[in-house]
């Protein structure tokens, strides 16, 4: 062949190895390979290439939420999934062991057989209640570290790797996409606050083999804190990927979820202890899941100036503002710098 | 005011059937518009089957232009259609859509075979279904072999081979490529062509963006020529190109004897001016092109003349939006 043929692109060629040359070299452009590769490309010949189509019929809608949800939620555990950073995926870890700790040192009464250390640390209502809402250490450290984290990068990591791009160029509407990710955050959280509770109160259950009398007596007590946990979580996320979605960077998101956190309840207290009004709780989304967690759970409440049912009421209002902000925002995205 | 919910999405592919009487590719008066920049201003356009490339300079509006279709972004003014729905409001179109976007950034963490499965599985291909015809489309691009490798070590046109597979995988009707042979060597801008001509030639659209003629010219003969915004020319490249045969041109050649050469020259009636610049260079300045390109190798051989190069330079893209534009380009 000669070549004039061989860099005529109608010509046809066969070859495996040769489909490299034609394509530059395998193994990138700076290693020895590739300079080895780069010598064979003097006989540079190209594949007729012939396209097969498919002829399968493509799925319904869950099915590819689920792949967006699964490729989120995997890329905690492993590799090829997305990829969430090394500090976060390290202080899920530490935030799960810190929460396992409720369910370590209730095993730990059970085999010293020490009833003033189940009483400090076996499952009891103000136990439960401590394991989603307690605010020292987790509501301070850990949970809303944890939300701050995930939704930081959520969707402003999609644009730095031009995945949003890609997604909107599938068959995936932006609300499914948003949704999604809203799930996947809330689902991770729901893995260290949820799934350490449920552990907890199974770890309570073989270690001092309860009986079912003891199960329905306490399951109320339980589904309360569940349900208390999933608010929680849902109002972290929901605050935290507003925010995330008015924001093109990691850090105004995560900072400005911790800031409304902890800024509103330090004023709360702050005010409080100054002119002993408990009014400002109502801004303070910690405060409102507290007081209704504590209505909900039967706990002892905290807050007494004024009904627990305004409380929900400015918790409904804090996530419906949320919701709505992202919303809007995701219904006008427009994919501009990818 | 209330969230435009209305572009939620209607249910995807396996509920939609597409509007067969409509163009597969329908701008209707479309203009768009960043702030104060007119990225795009009253394009009027339909396209169904074949290749088709779009041609501008860079910032001309080729990619603002995929991003309509693509529905990134929503049109400032007119409608976007693609299989006869508006992509911006109802995204199942895209089941029959593959899309080959021009950055750069990808999921180099991943292997190929994990990039291409993983946008497989968002057409709502089951696992073992998105890794086949991962597979399947890989080997077209003829990274098989290198199908479980990270893409973070790819050379670049294996990269592009990468994004060319990811928007096949569905096998799509309609393919747009935004610049897909930039920063590619020869040879990879070649097989890049062969792929483009080979979906061409099974009927499937295939839109395909450059700024280099030269490059479309070796694609298709179908081309939409977008400058500042506008739509320029829209059709046959050779129908343009005759047209442009009949402007002044001039021809450029490298030889031994070009002064002799140019004696033999110079009685040609197409033939208005000549010129030294070098002593081993000569200009020819023409009114017909076509005409004296057709002949000049034949002067050249019987002259015994020794010419080491041709070359047009007015043959490119800016010398064709001069002339469409009136010099204006």
């Amino acid at each position: 062949m000669s070549q004039n043929e061989r860099s005529n692109p109608e010509a046809p060629v066969q070859g495996q190895a040769r489909m490299d040359v034609a394509w530059g070299a395998n193994d990138g452009d700076e290693t020895e390979a590739s300079a080895q590769t780069a010598q064979a490309a003097a006989s540079g010949e190209i594949f007729e290439q012939h396209y097969t189509p498919w002829n399968g019929t493509l799925n319904p809608r869950w099915m590819r939420n689920w792949a967006i949800l699964r490729h989120h939620v995997l890329g905690v555990f492993s590799k090829g999934h997305r990829p969430w950073s090394m500090p976060t995926r390290i202080f899920i870890l530490i935030t799960f062991l810190a929460a396992m700790g409720d369910a370590a040192l209730t095993l730990v009464s059970s085999l010293f057989g020490e009833s003033e250390l189940h009483t400090i640390f076996g499952v009891s209502r103000d136990n439960l209640y401590g394991h989603v809402l307690g605010f020292f250490p987790r509501n301070t450290l850990y949970y809303p570290l944890i939300a701050a984290l995930l939704v930081g990068g959520v969707i402003s990591e999609d644009r730095q790797h031009g995945t949003s791009a890609l997604y909107f160029s599938r068959p995936v509407s932006r609300f499914d996409y948003v949704g999604m990710k809203f799930l996947a955050v809330a689902l991770i959280q729901a893995i260290v606050v949820l799934l350490t509770y449920c552990l907890y109160f199974l770890t309570e259950i073989l270690a001092f083999g309860r009986g079912w009398a003891w199960m329905v007596d306490v399951f109320p007590m339980f589904v309360a804190g569940l349900l208390a946990g999933v608010l929680l979580i849902f109002t972290y996320t929901s605050i935290g990927l507003s925010l995330s979605s008015v924001s093109r960077g990691r850090f105004f998101p995560g900072i400005g979820l911790l800031a409304i956190l902890f800024g509103t309840k330090t004023m709360a207290s702050i005010v409080k202890n100054l002119f002993e009004r408990e009014v400002l709780y109502l801004f303070s989304p910690y405060d409102c899941l507290a007081h209704v967690g504590q209505t909900i759970m039967g706990t002892q409440p905290t807050y007494t100036q004024y009904p627990w049912t305004y409380s929900l009421v400015a918790l409904i209002a804090m996530n419906a503002t949320a919701l709505y902000v992202l919303a809007t925002r995701v219904a006008s995205m427009e994919v501009t710098r990818e | 005011m209330m969230p435009d919910m209305s572009q939620q999405g209607r249910e995807g592919s396996s509920d939609w059937t597409p509007d067969t009487t409509a163009p597969i590719v329908y701008l209707n008066g479309v203009s768009k518009s960043y702030g104060r920049i007119h990225a795009l201003s009253n394009i009027t356009l339909g396209l169904s089957g074949g290749v088709t490339g779009i041609l501008g300079l860079n910032g001309a509006g080729k990619s603002t232009l995929f991003k309509l279709l693509m529905g990134k972004v929503r049109p400032s003014a007119g409608e976007v259609r693609i299989f006869g729905e508006d992509p911006w409001k109802n995204p199942a179109p895209y089941a029959r859509v593959g899309f080959v976007p021009e950055h750069e950034k990808m999921h180099d963490w991943m292997t190929a075979l994990e990039f291409v499965a993983t946008f497989a599985r968002l057409h709502g291909m089951t696992k073992p279904q998105a890794e086949k015809e991962a597979l399947r489309v890989l080997d077209f691009v003829g990274l098989s072999d290198v199908a479980n490798k990270e893409i973070g070590r790819f050379s670049k046109g294996m990269r592009q081979r990468t994004k060319i597979a990811h928007a096949l995988v569905n096998d799509p009707d309609l393919i747009v490529l935004d610049e897909p042979l930039q920063g590619c060597d020869p040879l990879a801008r070649t097989t890049i062509m062969n792929v483009i001509r080979e979906l061409g030639k099974l009927g499937r659209t295939v839109l395909v963006s450059s700024h280099i003629l030269s490059e479309i010219e070796r694609i298709t003969e179908q081309i939409v020529i977008v400058h500042h915004g506008k739509l320029v020319a829209l059709g046959n490249l050779h129908a343009i190109r005759d047209r442009l045969d009949q402007i002044p041109h001039t021809i450029r050649l490298v030889g031994d004897d070009v002064k002799h050469l140019a004696k033999d020259i110079l009685d040609h009636p197409a033939v208005y001016g000549l010129s030294f610049p070098s002593s081993d260079e000569l200009l020819i300045q023409t009114y017909h092109f076509g005409a004296l390109h057709a002949e000049l190798p034949g002067i050249i051989v019987r002259g015994e003349h020794r010419v080491r190069e041709i070359d047009n330079p007015d043959d490119d893209l800016e010398s064709l939006l001069t002339y469409l534009t009136g010099g204006g380009a």
